[in-house]
């Protein structure tokens, strides 16, 4: 629409009243259908099933995931705007948070809350003139398996981000090796492993080699979900991601800018990904600085 | 939500599949074209969009696909039943489901385990297919 004229300025916003009224427990109450029938419920009973699987498949599991809740506190606690801002997370706290949906504990999940997000999409010649730096979409794939996880046989594997993670790829023309840094779609901590593992960061099953030693943190060497992301900072869908990538390529991050001030690399390139339903729908965004 | 028992809502195309739970058959649609069993009932096969289609009764038995142990509510109607199980059974014929797996330790399950189906009569007009692990001849 932008590149026919049909528009000039495109606004992708969410906002939720997810916690107020209890909004999002009234949205996922009703997802599952008659599987309520069978105590089936939300979007944590049915990654937890993903994960589960995962378990089986290859070797995901809390010693992986761990890594991936604890990461992503420590880039909230450089984000004042983060909800869990002023709570570190130790391994213990990790583990000792109760059952949820098993295997899934507390720090599992991400957060409820009230909020919302917005950007603005334009063409490169529109953008050269505006107030702010511009950030560049160097390429976008999507995929979508579709099945719902009862029947869905993809839950450790090949999720959408494979086929969408290749289409992105080949559309920017660069490899993983041109990647600075992630912000990955994380409704749940094995949603970030399954992702990152479809779109080859690590090799199958190499989950928890990958992510242990804080390859993910602040100082770490392939950044992920900066701003805490939606386990640690807040939940605005595929736009807490979206939002930080963007917000990290123009430099206004602050605190936990990546770059000197976080002893991360300046970032070029930052990959995004979004996912729908329970691993049934996957985008894939690559963007630049300008 | 009612807060007491949740009950299935049958639809055109799942009565007969809740009407052979009441009878404990546990019947799928099996595609009289391609021969795929499904679930859930629908009016196309998912796999080569014919209409025709049969019923077919399941021999009960599966295995576990995935599984998952519930420690909080997220209905009142499942307070009392924590912790409890939900998993995805893969049955004999093909189709997989979402269940319950019960009459055994949370902790004794795994993916890959074989089961057959528990019925659970629940009111005068419902019985769910629940599953419990195959009983040894």
């Amino acid at each position: 629409m932008l590149s026919e004229g049909i528009c000039n300025y495109v606004v992708i916003s969410y906002g939720h009243s997810g916690l107020w009224g209890g909004g999002m427990r009234q949205v996922l109450l009703h997802s599952t259908g008659d599987g309520t029938v069978f105590g089936h419920f939300g979007a944590v009973g049915r990654y937890a099933l993903a994960a589960r699987r995962g378990m089986h498949e290859f070797s995901s599991g809390p010693q992986t995931w761990k890594h991936i809740a604890m990461g992503q506190r420590k880039w909230a606690n450089l984000n004042p705007a983060a909800i869990m801002y002023e709570k570190t997370m130790q391994e213990e706290d990790y583990f000792r948070a109760p059952w949820v949906v098993e295997p899934f504990r507390l720090f599992d999940n991400c957060q409820i809350n009230d909020g919302g997000r917005a950007i603005i999409v334009t063409t490169a010649e529109r953008a050269r003139d505006l107030k702010q730096p511009p950030v560049l979409i160097m390429g976008l794939g999507m995929h979508n398996p579709s099945n719902e996880v009862g029947q869905a046989k993809y839950m450790a594997g090949p999720t959408g981000a494979k086929k969408a993670g290749e289409k992105a790829f080949q559309m920017a023309g660069i490899g993983l090796e041109d990647i600075d840094a992630c912000q990955i779609y994380d409704c749940f901590t094995y949603t970030v492993e399954i992702t990152m593992q479809d779109y080859g960061f690590f090799g199958y099953g190499q989950g928890e080699d990958w992510f242990k030693g804080g390859t993910i943190e602040p100082g770490g060497r392939m950044p992920v979900n900066t701003s805490g992301g939606q386990l640690s900072e807040a939940y605005f869908m595929g736009l807490t991601p979206i939002s930080e990538a963007v917000m990290q390529l123009m430099g206004r991050c602050e605190d936990r800018q990546l770059g000197p001030k976080t002893s991360t690399k300046t970032p070029q390139i930052i990959l995004c990904s979004d996912n729908g339903g329970a691993l049934q729908s996957h985008a894939c965004y690559i963007f630049r600085r300008w | 939500m009612p807060l007491h028992k949740l009950l299935p809502t049958p639809d055109a195309d799942s009565k007969p599949f809740w009407e052979g739970c009441r009878d404990h058959k546990l019947r799928f649609q099996k595609c009289t074209a391609c021969g795929e069993v499904r679930w859930p009932p629908s009016i196309l096969c998912p796999r080569c969009h014919s209409q025709d289609t049969q019923w077919i009764e399941s021999s009960g038995r599966g295995t576990i696909y995935t599984f998952v142990v519930y420690h909080q509510a997220f209905h009142p109607a499942f307070k009392e039943k924590l912790p409890y199980v939900v998993a995805v059974v893969q049955l004999e014929e093909g189709p997989m489901m979402i269940t319950n797996i019960v009459g055994c330790p949370p902790e004794s399950l795994e993916c890959e385990m074989a089961v057959q189906v528990a019925w659970d009569d629940v009111s005068e007009e419902f019985s769910l297919p629940k599953f419990q692990p195959l009983l040894q001849p």
